[in-house]
């Protein structure tokens, strides 16, 4: 890979959480990389280790889990051999966080504003109260609030105000990465339809690179301009978003494209993936995939597929891409 | 690796839940929640601690009636009326005779300590148990009926929680009378029951009430007797037995305060130990520390381990409160 | 906000009607009344027998009997003593409770402080050898008989190392044949104590706008201040023997109760801190680069704090038995120890008062406790 203005590049990323019945490696050997100012979504099932990449992007890892290879990129700093009072600096300022179901994450005592602000004297002491203030008024402007509500409490918006404020809160110190979990789950439709065009609109206006984690392949079709599948852990497939959805490499991603109802074109038979994603405590051998794949022979049972450049700017890690033999 | 029911196939499932018979069904899905709820209760050398001196005491109880029968003679040992007579001077210190020694009226203390364990966890239990039924009761009713039952049983509980126990129970001993065991352990029992306990149970159940297999049980027929009894109660069973653990420490540490101040007419119990200490003036004597030390630890022992178990229950029954 | 707080008057004021209607009918539901009680008591002169009868009420009905017994309560009468008679119940509770709130109020207090700020530390260190210890430590305390407790505080303090005295309120040998009055000496105290404290903590407030250098310092000085002008003050009135008498009394019985309370509300705080430790907003607080000092107490603990308001109510119950208690055992005058004597010589108006002050005392201090919860959580303020 020929190294341009990346802001974010992830290499061999490998995490495990200790549980009491043995290790899970939720993330196996990702890579992904980011340009500035551009967009990637992360695609997969639930438990496929979308957010766990997440995390461990910020290195906010819970007491029992640790990142045991790769490295972090982060315009160019690799954060993982960090410690954490090495990581603290970067947190925020540099790549900030938008969590699934953000309205917990509020706390219910402070105003939103009284949290905003916190972040920026954190990041950028010189700034006067006044400027602090300020930028609030921006930042609630950006993402569609009415300014006069940040003295508020959590509890005094509703879902989608608060969600609305935990974005505007993780864009305070201008990170240059953004990750946004799933931030429009919990909302009803048609403000998570508003809430999408504003994340656009905020991520054109200033440039700035961002991850976007969902399950639902609708929305990642409108956000991001390259689409990464995760599976069991690992990265299925990674490209542009054009490629994917019309050119899908994978086996799994041939199966999500299938069974999504579309309501122009042809009517076609809904086909679901047999089988139920691993158990990520044992996996299966090799690919991971194997056991519902419908192209799997004996190579994908006894070898572990290698994630490479099959067609130019499209990576898959599969031994049939494409169904081909 | 054995098949769960965790890891089987569906197949596996469906060709096993036809033949066996649905009580051993459920037990060995009760004995499997049973082992996880072990391990977790474990992982905390805190609750085996408890747990531990629990059984001690309960070795005690079971101990003394087997050691009057054999080893001690009924005349010299009784917790009550034994005498030695072949020591000339009472209080005497613990020799190979007395292990603890006796006490001033020529009575053997680890006697007396035994003795007085099967009445502490008598009377635990009873208040537990009762303080058990009521509360799940009330907190159940309140929560499931809500309404003006909801607002009389609460405003009764607000009542309860009013004035603290023991100086309740220390001016009604003055009015009525002396307490027994049984009067004591009812007291004891009512007033959890309907105090503190009831109100936290009542929020329990009405987070369970809004579970959607209440609805489905409504649904598929059920009438209220059966909701409550089939569904909410075992829902609520982990932290109402949690809080019972609690119960027994507040009912052993009242009787033990009311029979230091001669408020109960209990045969034995370690309180009275204490109180008989200090009738005789030998209270504040360290000479004679047999007479105070062994009673007041295992008071606090007994206490202590209860609420610790209680505290371990807590991390099981709550997972917000475990390492992972 | 505020019809939330005069909703909750309004209920302590019916509980409290009902606790009194309570104690009343199980008085009078025993064999016999007032007056037999009152007959059979040798102290009390037969002429006087039928006009107490009288004055008390009893020959009307019970419903009526209540209400007499009510307005006179409220009016501040709550009978007359058997055992010291005829000192009235009011009298002597009046001297007596201001001496066991002090010890309440301080215990609490400091005992309240002292587990939030242990506890929540605690919380933010887990595993190891800390967190067991800690436990162990905190249930003792909390389950710790506490006759046995008092009686080790005193055989350590009074007897071992001879420093302060055994028991009682004050020496009475100190104070023959002067005529100071021992209650006046004690409410001075009261009241100028208070105002040192007044003053070194609103010293410790203001030093926190001065820059951190000078924090310490204005700390400490104003500490200093106090001290030398509480001792300054009372040797000018020529009265500091007393009040240092009365004080060396009065510190082992609040460190007891204060070490007893402490158990519960470390517990509680640590529970809380865990729980909260798991919520959203302390990930989202990490992710947000703050350091962990800031986290642990300005998001964590300060919501944690809510649940362990809650509890304090419990909290406040338990001090109060531990406190009756601890009078009992240092024979220290206060209430509790009223209460305790009266019950065990069956001075039942005595008995029936202490009991009732101790019910108002608890309801207050709940009253207290949910205005200061509707101070600290916002959602309660604004809704």
């Amino acid at each position: 890979m020929a190294i341009t203005d990346k802001v974010l590049e992830v290499n061999n990323l490998t995490m495990h959480y200790s549980t009491r019945r043995g290790p899970v490696y939720a993330v196996d050997g990702v890579s992904l990389s980011l340009e500035r100012g551009g967009s990637l979504g992360l695609v997969g099932e639930s438990g496929c280790g979308k957010t766990s990449v997440a995390i461990s992007l910020l290195k906010l890892l819970p007491e029992n889990a640790e990142i045991i290879n790769g490295e972090i990129r982060l315009n160019g700093t690799d954060l993982v051999p960090l410690s954490e009072d090495e990581v603290r600096v970067h947190r925020w300022r540099d790549i900030s966080m938008v969590f699934q179901a953000a309205m917990n994450s509020l706390n219910p005592v402070y105003t939103v504003e009284e949290q905003i602000v916190e972040a920026m004297v954190q990041h950028m002491p010189h700034l006067s109260e006044q400027q602090m203030s300020d930028r609030v008024d921006q930042l609630y402007e950006l993402v569609g609030l009415d300014p006069k509500i940040k003295t508020e409490y959590p509890h005094q918006y509703s879902g989608g105000m608060r969600q609305r404020a935990v974005i505007a809160m993780a864009l305070s110190c201008n990170p240059d990465v953004i990750i946004a979990d799933e931030p429009t789950t919990a909302l009803d439709v048609i403000v998570q339809d508003q809430l999408l065009k504003k994340i656009k609109e905020v991520q054109e206006q200033l440039d700035m690179a961002m991850i976007y984690i969902s399950h639902d392949i609708a929305v990642i079709a409108e956000v991001a301009e390259r689409v990464g599948v995760m599976y069991a852990g690992k990265m299925a497939e990674l490209a542009t978003s054009d490629e994917i959805f019309h050119r899908p490499l994978h086996p799994y991603t041939m199966g999500l494209m299938s069974s999504f109802p579309s309501i122009i074109g042809e009517k076609t038979e809904l086909v679901t993936i047999p089988g139920e994603p691993p158990d990520l405590l044992n996996p299966p051998p090799a690919c991971r995939f194997h056991p519902r794949c419908p192209f799997a022979t004996e190579i994908c049972r006894t070898e572990e597929p290698e994630f490479k450049e099959h067609v130019p700017d499209h990576w898959v890690a599969c031994w049939h891409p494409g169904g081909e033999a | 690796m054995e098949e769960t029911l965790e890891t089987a196939s569906p197949d596996a499932i469906r060709s096993a839940a036809a033949p066996a018979p649905r009580w051993r069904v459920r037990l060995r899905l009760f004995w499997g929640g049973f082992k996880t709820n072990w391990s977790l209760f474990t992982e905390n050398p805190i609750g085996l601690i408890g747990l531990g001196v629990i059984a001690f005491f309960g070795l005690l109880s079971v101990a003394h009636p087997i050691l009057m029968a054999t080893v001690w003679s009924g005349n010299v040992y009784d917790p009550v009326r034994g005498i030695d007579l072949e020591i000339p001077f009472h209080p005497s210190a613990p020799s190979a005779r007395h292990l603890l020694g006796t006490d001033p009226m020529g009575r053997d203390i680890l006697s007396q300590l035994m003795y007085s364990s099967r009445f502490e966890f008598g009377l635990g239990i009873m208040s537990a148990v009762m303080a058990l039924f009521i509360a799940t009761a009330v907190g159940a009713l309140a929560a499931y009926y809500g309404g003006w039952l909801d607002s009389a049983l609460m405003r009764f509980a607000d009542l309860i929680i009013m004035v603290p126990a023991i100086p309740i129970l220390i001016v009604l001993s003055a009015i009525i009378a002396d307490f027994g065991m049984f009067q004591l352990a009812l007291f004891l029992g009512v007033l959890s029951g309907f105090g503190a306990t009831a109100i936290v149970i009542k929020s329990q159940a009405l987070s369970v009430k809004v579970k959607p297999y209440i609805e489905a049980a409504r649904v598929a027929g059920g009438g209220h007797g059966h909701i409550i009894t089939r569904h909410m109660v075992p829902n609520l069973m982990p932290i109402a037995l949690l809080y019972m653990m609690f119960v027994v420490t507040t009912a052993i540490f009242a009787e033990a305060i009311l029979s230091f101040l001669g408020l109960t007419e209990i045969e034995m119990s370690w309180g009275l130990m204490i109180n008989t200490t200090q009738v005789l003036g030998y209270i504040l004597r360290f000479d004679t520390w047999w007479l105070l030390f062994p009673a007041a630890l295992s008071i606090t022992f007994l206490c202590a381990a209860f609420y610790l178990v209680g505290r371990a229950m807590d991390e099981v029954v709550n997972p917000r409160l475990r390492r992972r | 906000m505020w019809g939330y707080l005069s909703k909750r008057v309004v209920q302590m004021a019916l509980t409290f009607l009902l606790f009194q209607a309570a104690t009343y009918f199980i008085i009078d539901a025993q064999p016999g009344d007032i007056a037999d009680l009152l007959v059979n008591n040798p102290d009390i002169p037969p002429s006087q027998r039928q006009i107490m009868r009288e004055e008390l009420g009893l020959d009307k009905p019970p419903v009526g009997r209540f209400f007499t017994y009510l307005t006179n309560f409220y009016k501040g009468d709550m009978g007359v003593s058997f055992q010291q008679y005829p000192k009235p119940v009011s009298e002597i509770i009046i001297e007596r409770l201001p001496r066991t709130l002090v010890l309440f109020l301080t215990a609490s207090i400091i005992a309240g402080w002292a587990g939030f700020v242990t506890g929540k530390m605690l919380a933010w260190k887990r595993g190891g050898w800390i967190e067991h210890s800690s436990t162990i430590v905190g249930v003792t305390l909390y389950t710790v008989f506490t006759p046995w407790f008092g009686l080790m505080m005193i055989w350590l303090f009074a007897v071992q190392l001879d420093l302060l005295p055994t028991g009682k309120f004050l020496d009475p040998i100190k104070w023959l044949g002067t005529d100071v009055s021992a209650n006046a000496v004690f409410i001075s105290l009261i009241i100028t104590v208070s105002i040192a404290s007044i003053f070194v903590l609103t010293s410790f407030v203001l030093s926190n706008r001065a820059p951190r250098s000078y924090r310490t310092p204005i700390r400490l000085g104003s500490v200093a201040v106090a001290l030398f002008g509480l001792v300054a003050y009372w040797i000018n009135t020529g009265k500091a023997v007393f009040a240092w008498d009365i004080v060396s009394h009065t510190i082992l019985p609040v460190m007891t109760v204060t070490l007893i309370a402490y158990g519960g509300y470390m517990l509680l705080t640590r529970t809380s801190m865990l729980e909260t430790l798991k919520e959203d907003y302390i990930l989202t607080a990490r992710a947000k680069g703050l350091p962990a000092k800031m986290i642990r107490d300005k998001h964590a603990a300060r919501t944690a704090l809510l649940p362990v308001w809650t509890g304090l109510v419990f909290a406040l119950g338990f001090a109060v038995s531990g406190g009756i208690i601890t009078e009992g055992i240092f024979s220290w005058p206060g209430l509790g120890q009223t209460l305790l004597n009266s019950a065990l010589v069956a001075d039942i108006p005595v008995a029936l008062g202490a009991l009732t002050v101790v019910g108002i005392m608890v309801l207050v201090s709940h009253l207290v406790a949910d205005v200061g919860y509707a101070f600290i959580d916002p959602r309660i303020r604004y809704h």
